[in-house]
């Protein structure tokens, strides 16, 4: 699996406080000291001192972000599609839709797998959350939430329950249970509280916690037994529209994106921001982990997606075409990372040669944008989910 | 409309204060070559492509979708 391609952070004894806790690394007159958050808060909020005035600062921080772009740009020795001209093309794609899925009343709005790659659950805009059987196309299961405009779901890992949340602010999760005398409605738990919509959820590793991104510009990790706030993740500057947690078992990261064209990379334990990458023109609506975790795409209203590496720090590529003016809402990779499936608000999916930087194929059989798209845990299939109501399985 | 200055102050020097911070870790952060991250995403890409069953498709009795069974139960 992946190997750790970001700082690590350190547990130990803080600089300032001597508490044993989760470190961050400070630089105070150039020398390298480890606060605990605590600690640097307070160091944030003291008094100006000698020879410093808040222009001072934003002087500082101006002539960083110069330092950091040198930095980035001193590494940038090749481009991405260069080192692939040596890769062997891909052949012609055959991929057709192979089951519609019908039953939603309106817009679909998001939709998650489930491990066993067979079940798949969705949500609408009129409240509906619905789980499917994706081989037989039977609906399993349906809820209607109390609010409109569900735009996040996710099952979780042990394919026992789901969660869902949207214009409600909140991440309700609901056990799944196939007694027909139980109303599933009346199991619903309330975990994560916004202050504004929530755009996206996201179990991490088991059934206990859940990650979520809101509206009103934070991201948070909750417990769910308790729905306890277990960390919060400030730092966009605007809604936060996606998220997606790394592939690896051990993985401590998520990354983010937003309104403020920004994709921010998280440290889910100390809830610091470890990278953040700005080239996309317009809010980003997706975003997806490359399969070994190395580097992450986003898809934008800027109609390009956008391939970042981590460890290079660096955009390393961008899947666009002048042909495509509309917006990008979803993205994923296929199971080795050769292919981008990226559904678009012009009612279609481009399919990309993630390192050649071509497009494949364009696959036509929305009536309406496509608002959400994720391939099968396994890759034998994708699912695409779209305001025409429908959800439709390629593979 | 006029705020408490001495709040008001705080508030901008400790966000001021924290950007510092956060683009001096990013800065400083150890970064490979764009020639080393390509290779890598390549070599996993060559690894796996093999396994990829959008990309080399199994035999349509394997792929659940692909096939023309119906499932149905015995009841």
């Amino acid at each position: 699996m992946c190997d750790q391609t970001f700082l690590a952070i350190v547990f130990g004894p803080c600089d300032k406080c001597s508490k044993e806790k989760p470190l961050r690394a400070i630089y105070i007159k150039s020398e390298q000291l480890n606060y605990c958050s605590l600690c640097v808060e307070m160091m944030a909020t003291e008094g100006l001192h000698e020879n410093e005035t808040l222009a001072s600062l934003k002087s500082e921080a101006d002539s960083l972000k110069g330092r950091l772009e040198e930095e980035r740009a001193k590494l940038h020795d090749v481009e991405l599609h260069q080192v692939a001209e040596r890769v062997e093309a891909l052949g012609q794609f055959v991929m057709k839709t192979r089951r519609t899925l019908k039953g939603h009343g309106n817009k679909v709005l998001c939709m998650d797998w489930c491990k066993d790659k067979r079940r798949i659950v969705s949500s609408s805009q009129d409240g509906k959350v619905i789980v499917w059987d994706s081989f037989t196309t039977n609906k399993e299961h349906a809820v209607t939430m109390p609010c409109t405009w569900v735009m996040a779901c996710a099952y979780a890992p042990s394919g026992c329950a789901i969660a869902c949340g949207g214009l409600d602010n909140k991440c309700s999760v609901y056990p799944l249970t196939f007694d027909k005398n139980e109303n599933m409605a009346a199991k619903k738990k309330s975990v994560a509280m916004h202050t504004n919509y929530l755009s996206a959820c996201s179990f991490t590793n088991s059934d206990m916690q859940i990650l979520t991104a809101s509206g009103d510009g934070t991201c948070a990790l909750w417990d769910v037994e308790s729905g306890q706030l277990l960390q919060s993740f400030h730092g966009h500057g605007a809604d936060v529209l996606c998220l997606d947690l790394a592939p690896s078992e051990t993985g401590n990261t998520f990354v983010s994106g937003g309104c403020d064209k920004k994709a921010m990379v998280w440290d889910m334990r100390s809830g610091q921001c470890i990278q953040s990458f700005e080239t996309h023109e317009s809010d980003i609506n997706s975003v997806r982990y490359y399969p070994s975790g190395d580097a992450f795409a986003s898809g934008s209203d800027d109609a390009t997606c956008r391939l970042y590496d981590l460890r290079a720090d660096r955009e390393v590529a961008i899947y666009s075409k002048e042909s495509i003016i509309f917006g990008a809402s979803s993205v994923d990779f296929s199971l080795s990372g050769r292919l981008l499936f990226g559904g678009y608000n012009d009612y279609t999916i481009n399919v990309w040669d993630v390192l050649k930087g071509s497009r494949v194929s364009i696959l036509f059989g929305h009536e309406n944008r496509v608002s959400t798209l994720r391939v099968s845990p396994d890759g034998t299939a994708f699912c695409s989910g779209s305001w025409d109501h429908t959800l439709r399985i390629w593979a | 409309m006029k705020e408490i200055m001495s709040n008001n102050n705080t508030t901008n020097i400790s966000q001021a204060r924290k950007a510092v911070e956060q683009l001096k870790m990013e800065a400083y952060m150890d970064r490979i070559k764009v020639s080393k991250a390509a290779a890598d995403l390549l070599a996993y890409c060559d690894a796996h492509i093999g396994e990829d069953p959008l990309i080399i498709p199994v035999p349509a009795s394997e792929n659940p979708f692909r096939e023309k069974k119906f499932f149905c139960t015995i009841l």
